[in-house]
Order: C-alpha cells, then sequence, then structure tokens
C-alpha cells in the first residue's frame, strides 16, 4: 500500500515538473534533477531489494535506513545554502534602503 | 575640519531634539538616520537642526550608522565622524574630548569608555554583562579594551571609509572593533559620561539580549561568504 502511494505522488511530482519546464519555469538542470530523485523513488518503491543492495555496499543494513540518512544530509546542506542565500537577501536590502535614504536627504529647517 | 556628528534613531521623538540640539553645539552638522520610525523622530530631528535620512525599512542600528557614515563622508565631505546616541544617554560637550586625538593625528578611532575614571550611575547587571562582553571580544577579535559596547565612537575619514558595517542590527559595536584590529587602525580610548535614566533602560538593551549580539557574531564568521 505504502509502495503505492509512494509512486503515485513520485508520478505526479514528475508530472508537474515537466508541466512546469515546458513553461520554462524551471531550467533544464533543475528539471534532470528534480526528476532522476523521483525516478529514483519509484526504483526503490518497486524494487526495494536494489535499495537493500546498494545500502549493504555502503555498510547500512537496510536500503530504507540508507535513504533516511541521504534525506537527512540533504535537507541540512539546503538549509544552510536557503541560510546564506537569506543572509544574502538582508544585505541587498539594506544597500537598497541605504540608497533610497542617501539620496532624499531633508535638508533642517532654517528657521530653528 | 569638518566634525559631523551621526545619530542613528528608532521611535525617539520624545528625546532626539535634546540630542541633536547638545550635539549640534559641537560638530559642524548632524546627521540622523530616522529607522523607520513610527513616531514623528524624523521631523522632530529636522526641525531640531539635523539632516535627516529615512529608512523605509527598518533596518537596525549598524545599518542606520552606515547609512549616515556614507552620506557624511560623501555629501558632507567630514573630516571626523561622531557615533552619538539619539536618547541623551551622552553628553555632547564630550565631543571635543573624543575628536582631538584624530586632530592630533594621533588616532583613527577613538572610543568612548565608561570605566577610565569618569563617574556613571551604572546598574550592577549592565556592569557584570559588560565584564563578559569584554572577555569575549577579547577572544574574538583580539583587542582590549576597558569597554566594549560603548556607542560614542569618534573616526578620522579615513577610518570610516575603511570600516564599513555589514552587521545590521547590534552587534554592530563588535565589529567595529573587529575591523579595527583587521584595517590596521590606531585606537586610542577616552572618558566618557553615560547618564543612565529609567526611560532608555527600558528601551535600549536589555543584558539578555547581548545572546542575540553573541549569535549575530558567530553567524557572521562561520557562515557568511566574504
Amino acid at each position: 500500500m505504502f509502495q503505492i502511494i509512494l509512486v503515485l505522488f513520485a508520478l505526479f511530482a514528475i508530472a508537474r515538473t515537466t508541466r512546469q519546464y515546458r513553461k520554462r519555469k524551471v531550467s533544464l538542470h533543475w528539471f534532470l534533477l528534480w526528476n532522476g530523485l523521483w525516478a529514483l523513488v519509484i526504483g526503490t518503491a518497486l524494487y526495494p531489494k536494489t535499495a537493500d543492495a546498494v545500502a549493504g555496499f555502503v555498510g547500512v543494513e537496510r536500503g530504507a535506513d540508507l535513504a533516511l540518512y541521504v534525506a537527512v544530509v540533504v535537507l541540512a546542506y539546503l538549509v544552510f545554502r536557503l541560510f546564506v542565500r537569506q543572509e544574502e537577501t538582508e544585505r541587498s536590502i539594506t544597500q537598497l534602503v541605504r540608497r533610497i535614504a542617501v539620496q532624499n536627504p531633508e535638508r533642517p529647517d532654517e528657521r530653528t | 575640519m569638518t566634525v559631523i556628528a551621526l545619530i542613528p534613531a528608532y521611535n525617539e521623538a520624545s528625546r532626539i531634539a535634546a540630542a541633536v540640539r547638545d550635539a549640534r553645539s559641537f560638530a559642524n552638522a548632524v546627521v540622523v538616520v530616522d529607522d523607520c520610525s513610527r513616531d514623528r523622530t524624523g521631523d522632530v530631528a529636522r526641525e531640531a537642526g539635523a539632516v535627516v535620512l529615512r529608512h523605509v525599512i527598518n533596518r537596525g542600528q549598524g545599518a542606520a550608522l552606515q547609512t549616515a557614515t556614507e552620506y557624511a563622508l560623501s555629501a558632507l565631505k567630514a573630516d571626523v565622524v561622531v557615533h552619538f546616541d539619539a536618547d541623551g544617554q551622552m553628553a555632547g560637550s564630550e565631543i571635543p574630548t573624543m575628536v582631538e586625538p584624530i586632530l592630533h593625528g594621533e588616532a583613527d578611532v577613538v572610543l568612548g569608555s565608561r570605566f577610565l575614571g569618569k563617574e556613571s550611575n551604572m546598574p550592577f547587571t549592565r556592569w557584570a554583562a559588560n565584564r563578559l562582553a569584554r572577555l569575549f571580544t577579547l577572544m574574538i577579535s583580539g583587542i582590549g579594551l576597558t569597554d566594549t559596547h560603548n556607542g560614542f565612537r569618534a573616526l578620522s575619514r579615513k577610518a570610516a571609509q575603511e570600516l564599513t558595517i555589514t552587521l545590521d542590527r547590534m552587534a554592530h559595536a563588535s565589529q567595529v572593533l573587529d575591523l579595527i584590529k583587521v584595517k590596521r587602525l590606531r585606537y586610542v580610548e577616552r572618558p566618557v559620561t553615560i547618564t543612565y535614566s529609567k526611560e532608555t533602560l527600558a528601551k535600549s538593551q536589555s543584558s539578555l539580549r547581548a545572546f542575540c549580539i553573541v549569535k549575530d557574531i558567530l553567524k557572521d564568521k562561520f557562515f557568511t561568504r566574504v
């Protein structure tokens, strides 16, 4: 049952990405990467034995465990990238705000 | 010699006028950066005789100081800039003492210190937090000071050009010290009087917020692409 849900979800994800790619909303690079990932999910869902074999090769007992470990590492990396990107965005906002401020100085009222 | 006082301000409508007038008596001009205040801070400052720059989005004290610095250097041709507070904790009459080492060519940066003899009514928790900050700064920046988070500073034109503050919020105070070391600027400390009132204590940093500052600094050291 779980396998079926997983496969259906993966197909759904692939369909969506393909549509986005057709509309030119995502790059080819991203399209291949993302669909490749989901194809891998379908593969492991249908043939769990292969995942176990790969897991055994790298020294993890079960394929499902390996998938989980890899997922954690990938997520940690993505969070880190987001973090750096966020920081850059903050800096850009500050620079923008600064430029607007410096271009529009308000001189003091001379009467005081 | 053009001496420009820089005042970052956020919701200081009730105190900014006095601070601007005080600073103006001892500086050639005063630049106030209104950091997107919700009250009339900017208008009040302008009426009191300051040039006002407005941040359209709140960016924090560090960002406001950097904005003021860039304007003072480019538009007002400042020879010396003085970091001053909006809330009347500092005394404008001490600006000449702060600027003096720069005029005599003895230093590029002059840092105010509350612990060099002058009396003030600092609460004990403040004192303790400051001691910790001192130790932390010594470890991180390798710079030994008697007072690490004093906002009263004077910078020569050269120093102001080199010290680019990129930490927008409160951690800029540590970043300034860091940059002094990195850029090999000559610095001295001068005693200043900081007057604590109930009102200003309630608003300014609580000693606990020190942890946020430490977090910002560490984040900057380890995660930022240079």
